[in-house]
């Protein structure tokens, strides 16, 4: 008999108990890496969105995962309450002032969720609320230094992590101008009753005299314009002749630093003049002989003139005819001139004038000849 | 008129056919109830059937499961690592072999070899007169010679499903590990694997290979008890039980694939 077919039950038995022995260790490896056996300490927190938060996320501390999220539901404040468990191997780690922190790949690569143990003395216990990094409870606990947050390990995340403060400050420089924003959109609605609603309440009221106020200087200054219109003319034609009064004073002043400069002059005209030996005084000192002299040629000089107005005026008197001689004259050259061009061009006569010969000029350069 | 006639004879045809079946594996189901509480001289043809069926593939599905899992563990290390998701792998490994591969080629495979086997043989019985020997002397055809199929080779196409993940997950890491250049401690990658994988996918891959394993065996006994009195007709069920089993089992796949993501 075959081996297979004399011992069919064994293999059979074997086949099966061996497969089935496989499944359970399968089974049992499972269950242990997936903590089926091991006491798990529960808690809660809330987050204000569940994105990144879901049943099954694991909690991580320094890349170890210490525990998972079982449940998660939106609570009456529209937060959600995330329900997670710790493995018992951390439990010790969860103390007082210990926190959760959601971080979000800023490349897309998904969220972790990050245990941060607090720096109480004793664990907490099981059932107790944890809080978030980015409650105020745990603002001020990181602030304090009272949780035991590791440094962040990567550029990008290190990067955030100085850009984060930033933001907020920011973020709560924005909503303060909104706050003042919204005061002040409030106080000219005119629905504050603060110090800014006064203000505006005051201002107003006074930004409503001003029309009756402006109607009054514009009166005034009506009146003014009209008092001033006649008084600008006066000063205009002043001011005019005080121009032209200044003018005519700077040229005195000028001839007279002339004259001034000439007078200082030692050697000018003064000395000149005064001296007894000089040709002025030669010239003077003759009995009006020069002066009798310089009549006779001013009476000759007019005589010469009156005979010359005399000529100039039968000059003017003949100018009719002389042009009327002129214009005879014109006409007789341009009937010689036709003349002239009819001998040109009749036949009969043509080549009649004789040739010249040219006596060349007598007088030449050396330089004009050629030396051949 | 002659097409209408012609429409409604198919009809009635297939819907007495399709009659039957259902009863058939109605009778089948009932039978297989009474099995375990009968002690019965079926439990040897279960025995053989669990042999021949069972232990005999485990062979070429211990060998297509390496084959397959080693290929899926290079090409998913290989591609997944250059998108810095490696861990992925273990997923994918998991997916393929425990869920949708380890049952549907196992059933694929005992379809081929047990599947036609069992048509012709019940065919041949058929075309022998020994199924009206067996009512002659009183033993009922079902209990006797469907059940225990219908048991062996369901409990095979568990058995093997469960081999085929364990060769699948850890034979494969064997060879994956002269192929890739940089070999994972095996502490490492059973920690991993574990650590993904679920006991539902475990019972996915056993509840699959369940349901492949009653079509398979049904199918085949159904289609040897079609046969009628030609020899010719033993290896024309035999054909049919694979065609069915083919057809019936990427249906169920779909169907049970989809109540488990569901």
């Amino acid at each position: 008999m075959k081996f297979k077919i004399k011992y069919a039950d064994q293999i059979v038995g074997l086949f099966i108990i061996v497969a089935l022995a496989m499944l359970a260790v399968i089974v049992i490896l499972v269950g242990v890496n997936q903590r089926w056996f091991a006491k798990d300490y529960s808690f809660w927190t809330v987050f204000s969105s569940a994105n990144g938060v879901s049943p099954g996320t694991a909690i991580v501390m320094n890349g170890f995962t210490v525990g998972k999220i079982d449940k998660i539901s939106l609570n009456d404040d529209n937060k959600v309450d995330v329900y997670f468990h710790i493995y018992d191997t951390y439990y010790h780690l969860v103390r007082r002032y210990s926190l959760l922190e959601l971080t979000v790949s800023p490349i897309g690569l998904g969220s972790s969720l990050l245990f941060h143990p607090g720096t109480g003395d004793e664990p907490l216990p099981e059932g107790e609320f944890i809080a978030t990094a980015d409650s105020a409870d745990g603002q001020a606990w990181i602030e304090q230094g009272l949780v035991l947050i590791p440094p962040k390990d990567d550029t990008i995340t290190r990067l955030l992590a100085g850009v984060n403060p930033l933001l907020e400050n920011v973020n709560k420089t924005v909503v303060t101008i909104n706050r003042t924003l919204t005061e002040v959109n409030r106080a000219l609605a005119g629905q504050s009753s603060g110090p800014a609603g006064t203000i505006v309440e005051d201002l107003s009221r006074g930004v409503a005299k001003i029309p009756r106020t402006m109607d009054r200087v514009d009166a005034i200054v009506a009146d003014v314009q009209a008092r001033t219109a006649g008084l600008l003319d006066q000063v205009s034609s002043l001011v005019l002749a005080l121009q032209v009064v200044t003018k005519d004073v700077g040229t005195v002043t000028g001839n007279l630093a002339l004259a001034s400069d000439e007078l200082a002059d030692p050697t000018g005209l003064i000395p000149k003049l005064l001296d007894p030996k000089g040709s002025l005084k030669t010239l003077l000192d003759d009995d009006n002989a020069l002066y009798k002299h310089i009549i006779s040629i001013v009476e000759e000089i007019e005589a010469a003139v009156r005979s010359l107005q005399g000529i100039v005026t039968g000059l003017n008197g003949e100018m009719p005819k002389i042009a009327a001689v002129l214009n005879e004259t014109r006409v007789a050259i341009q009937q010689a001139q036709d003349v002239l061009e009819g001998v040109k061009n009749n036949p009969l006569i043509r080549g009649g004038i004789t040739e010249s010969a040219e006596q060349g000029s007598l007088y030449g350069s050396m330089r004009e000849g050629s030396f051949e | 008129m002659k097409l209408l006639s012609s429409l409604g004879s198919k009809a009635r045809s297939y819907s007495s056919r399709l009659l039957y079946a259902l009863g058939f594996f109605y009778e089948v189901l009932k039978e297989t109830g009474r099995f375990f509480r009968k002690s019965q001289v079926g439990y040897w043809v279960l025995r053989n059937q669990i042999l021949f069926t069972g232990y005999e593939a485990l062979g070429i599905t211990a060998i297509m499961a390496i084959a397959i899992g080693a290929a899926v563990n290079v090409i998913g290390s290989s591609i997944q690592q250059q998108f810095g998701q490696s861990q992925l792998m273990y997923s994918m490994l998991i997916i393929v072999i425990t869920r949708e591969l380890g049952p549907l080629l196992t059933a694929f495979v005992i379809t081929a070899r047990s599947g036609t086997a069992i048509a012709t043989e019940l065919g041949t019985m058929v075309v022998h007169h020994e199924i009206e020997a067996y009512m002659a002397v009183g033993l009922n055809p079902i209990s006797y010679l469907v059940v225990p199929r219908v048991i062996g080779v369901t409990v095979s196409i568990v058995i093997l499903t469960v081999y085929f993940n364990l060769f699948g997950l850890l034979g494969s890491y064997v060879v994956a590990q002269f192929l890739n250049p940089t070999p994972t401690p095996i502490i490492e990658y059973m920690g991993k694997l574990l650590s993904i994988l679920t006991v539902t996918d475990v019972l996915s891959g056993i509840m699959k290979a369940l349901v492949f394993g009653m079509v398979v065996s049904v199918v085949s006994t159904y289609q040897g008890f079609s046969v009628n009195r030609a020899s010719t007709e033993i290896p024309v069920a035999g054909i049919r039980a694979v065609g069915q089993s083919f057809i019936l089992i990427i249906v169920t796949d779909v169907v049970v694939t989809l109540m488990q993501y569901a």
